[in-house]
Parts: structure tokens; C-alpha cells; sequence
């Protein structure tokens, strides 16, 4: 039985029947999962078990993640776009950077003051592999937020700080946009969010040096 | 090439293929997702069963074995009542004969709203319905739909005709209802 053979059924269905595509966050949920057994299959046996477990740990992370995502909507999205602008704006012009440089935390923190209706916090991160190079006044979900920047190898985070509307401590949780990594959290009544083109895990473990313990 | 990257280029971009089929059999987006996140972590684990074959017909045949067995164990009731052989069938109407495109039961269908028609093909026993998923929103041809379904060629020219009379009365008695 040939192709040739086949009757000439024109879709009825076609046009009128639903074609489900796949939701982004599946797209998301998908490749890593892909990527994480992919990886566990190419070692040795000993270690596949401790692959599954990091496959299904990648799994629940990135699920976790866009459910977070999801839950709180339009907002974090449209912030995460926001802050990964102000990045890329701070970058492109030679000046944009700081208004303050300087790598004393007692220099920069000052330097805030009366510019800000509340007081941001400013910490040198030398001793974790981010040093403290100035900070900035920048403009974020429609009002004046504090950035301070750090340099982490040859790559600038931006670390962008205000009040937070909601109450309660967050752990910092990190989502990817285009090359841009961006690490959320909130802690004692500010909100923080970082970004930088460095690895997720980086920025995550420098979310987690300024988190106090 | 590493193999990852070949898997990526070769079986990531039928993701919405995979959706579809498995929404379909499914009928429900979470369950679909999951069939879907199941059935290409075993589509990677058995990668190297693909060699030269079509990558979308070899990941739908996945993605359809992972809907059963979600089926199997969730909603064991949608698997009932697979059998081929009804009056339809006995009737042997072959394919294409009963609806042909200057057909006024075709107009009828075109016109047909979309919420009625997803309605009609989402009540449809799950065998007669994947089948005219593939064919029809999938435009699968009938080979690679047999080797999908594990079926004979006949069977799926047998099941779309039927899948589509079925089809065609659930919408009628559904217009009637309605007017």
C-alpha cells in the first residue's frame, strides 16, 4: 500500500480541532530534564544513581521555579525584564556603571544617604569572590531603587535593592533570560535582585554571601 | 556531534507534535505535560533506537506507549471498548467514501464551531480518536500512523472512517441539540 494509494481525505477536522502546543514552561522543563539524563547516562554506572538524583533534583528545581514564576505572574516577569534592562544600560556607556566607585562599603553607603527614602545595604564580597566596585541611583518598578555593583572575574553583577511590598524572608531563586541570569530574594523588609552573565550557580552563591547566616 | 546535542536537533524541535498527541489521548494539560517530560527522558534513555528512522513518527510512538500506560494506571476506564469490530466496521465502508470534500455533511463539518468539534473528537473512544489526531491535526501518513499505533495499515484506514461517522453523528445530534 503506497503513498499513491491513499485516498484523497481532505482534513475536516483540521481546521476546527485544537492543535495543542507545548507551554513554554514545559519547553523549559523538558530540556533540562533532557540535559540532566543525558549527562547521568554518559558516566560510569557507579554514578547514575547520584545522576537520577541530580536529573530529578534539576527537574523539581526548574518546576519549582516556574511554578514560582507563575504563581506570582506578570509581576516578577515584568520586574526580572526591568532590572535585566538596567543591566544592560549600565554597561553600555563608560560612566553608567557608578555614581559612586569605590570598593569601601563605608564610602558607598554613605553616599546613599538622603538620596533614598530607606538604607540599603552595602557589603564588600571580596572574601567570596565578589568585590564591591560603586553603586548608583536607578529607577525599577517606578520608583528610585538602590544599585550596587560588583565584579566577579571579568563580569559586573548588578545588585538592585528597595523596599519590599510583601512581608516575609525569601530563598533566593535564580530564572535565565537570554544570556542574563537573574537571582531573586527578599530579606528583612527589602527586596533584592540580582543579575549578572555569569553562571546561575555563581550568581545564586552570591545571593547566598549577602544573605546573613 | 555529542549525542545530546543531535537528540536536541533532531527530537526537541517535535515537542508540540509530542504535546498534541499526548493532550489529546489525555485530554487534560497536566497530564499531557507530564506524559510529555516522561516520554522524552525516555526518548533520550533509548535514543540510540532511532539510527535512520524519522525522528517524529519514532518520539510519537513513545509519547503515545507513555499516554497508555498513564492511562492504565490513572484512568483505566478511557481504555475500555478498543474493539474495531462494530456494525461501522462491518459494514466495511471504505476510506473516503463516506465523506468526500462536495459532501454537504463536509460543509456542515467545516462550519462546525471549534468548541464542538474539539468536544465530539475528545468523547471518542481514545483508539478512534488518536488516530484521526495524527492523521488529521498531526497530517501523519497512514504508514507512519500504523507503525505508531502498532497497527496494520488496514486497521488504521478502518478506524479513521469509523473515528470519522462517529464523529460526524456526535456533532449532528449536537447541533440538534442545540438549535
Amino acid at each position: 500500500m503506497g503513498v499513491k494509494t491513499e485516498p484523497d481525505d481532505e482534513p475536516l477536522i483540521a481546521r476546527d480541532a485544537t492543535y495543542y502546543r507545548a507551554p513554554e514552561a514545559l519547553r523549559v522543563r523538558v530540556r533540562a530534564a533532557v540535559r540532566a539524563q543525558a549527562r547521568a547516562q554518559s558516566r560510569p554506572m557507579l554514578w547514575r544513581w547520584g545522576g537520577m538524583a541530580a536529573a530529578f533534583a534539576a527537574t523539581i528545581a526548574v518546576t519549582w521555579n516556574v511554578a514560582l514564576l507563575q504563581a506570582r505572574g506578570g509581576e516578577t516577569e515584568r520586574i526580572a525584564r526591568e532590572v535585566e534592562s538596567a543591566h544592560v544600560r549600565s554597561l553600555m556607556v563608560e560612566g553608567h556603571l557608578n555614581d559612586v566607585a569605590s570598593t569601601d562599603q563605608h564610602t558607598v553607603k554613605p553616599w546613599f544617604e538622603g538620596k533614598l527614602d530607606f538604607a540599603p545595604r552595602v557589603e564588600d564580597l571580596a572574601p567570596s569572590g565578589f568585590a564591591l566596585i560603586g553603586g548608583r541611583l536607578d529607577y525599577v518598578d517606578g520608583r528610585p531603587v538602590a544599585a550596587l555593583t560588583y565584579r566577579h572575574r571579568l563580569h559586573v553583577v548588578n545588585l538592585f535593592e528597595w523596599p519590599a511590598a510583601t512581608a516575609g524572608d525569601t530563598e533566593p531563586t535564580a530564572i535565565s533570560r537570554k544570556g542574563y541570569v537573574i537571582a531573586h530574594w527578599r530579606e528583612g523588609g527589602l527586596q533584592y535582585w540580582a543579575v549578572s552573565d555569569i553562571e546561575r550557580n555563581d550568581l545564586l552563591q552570591f545571593a547566598r554571601a549577602l544573605a546573613p547566616r | 556531534m555529542s549525542r545530546l546535542s543531535r537528540f536536541e536537533q533532531l527530537v526537541l524541535p517535535h515537542l508540540d507534535a509530542a504535546y498534541n498527541l499526548a493532550r489529546w489521548i489525555t485530554r487534560n494539560d497536566h497530564d499531557a505535560e507530564d506524559v510529555v517530560q516522561e516520554a522524552f527522558l525516555r526518548a533520550i534513555r533509548y535514543f540510540e533506537g532511532l539510527k535512520g528512522s524519522e525522528a517524529r513518527p519514532w518520539l510519537l510512538a513513545i509519547v503515545r506507549n507513555t499516554s497508555y500506560s498513564w492511562l492504565e494506571k490513572n484512568r483505566p476506564a478511557d481504555l475500555v471498548g478498543l474493539d474495531d469490530a462494530g456494525p461501522l466496521a462491518a459494514e466495511g465502508i471504505a476510506p473516503g467514501q463516506a465523506i468526500g470534500e462536495d459532501n454537504p455533511e463536509v460543509v456542515m463539518l467545516q462550519s462546525a464551531n471549534r468548541k464542538l468539534v474539539n468536544q465530539a473528537l475528545e468523547e471518542l473512544p481514545v483508539s478512534f480518536r488518536e488516530v484521526i489526531v495524527m492523521r488529521e491535526i498531526e497530517d501523519l501518513s497512514y504508514k507512519e500512523i500504523a507503525s505508531i499505533a502498532g497497527i496494520p495499515t488496514g486497521t488504521v484506514m478502518s478506524r479513521l472512517s469509523r473515528g470519522r461517522e462517529m464523529l460526524k453523528r456526535a456533532i449532528e445530534s449536537r447541533m440538534r441539540r442545540a438549535s
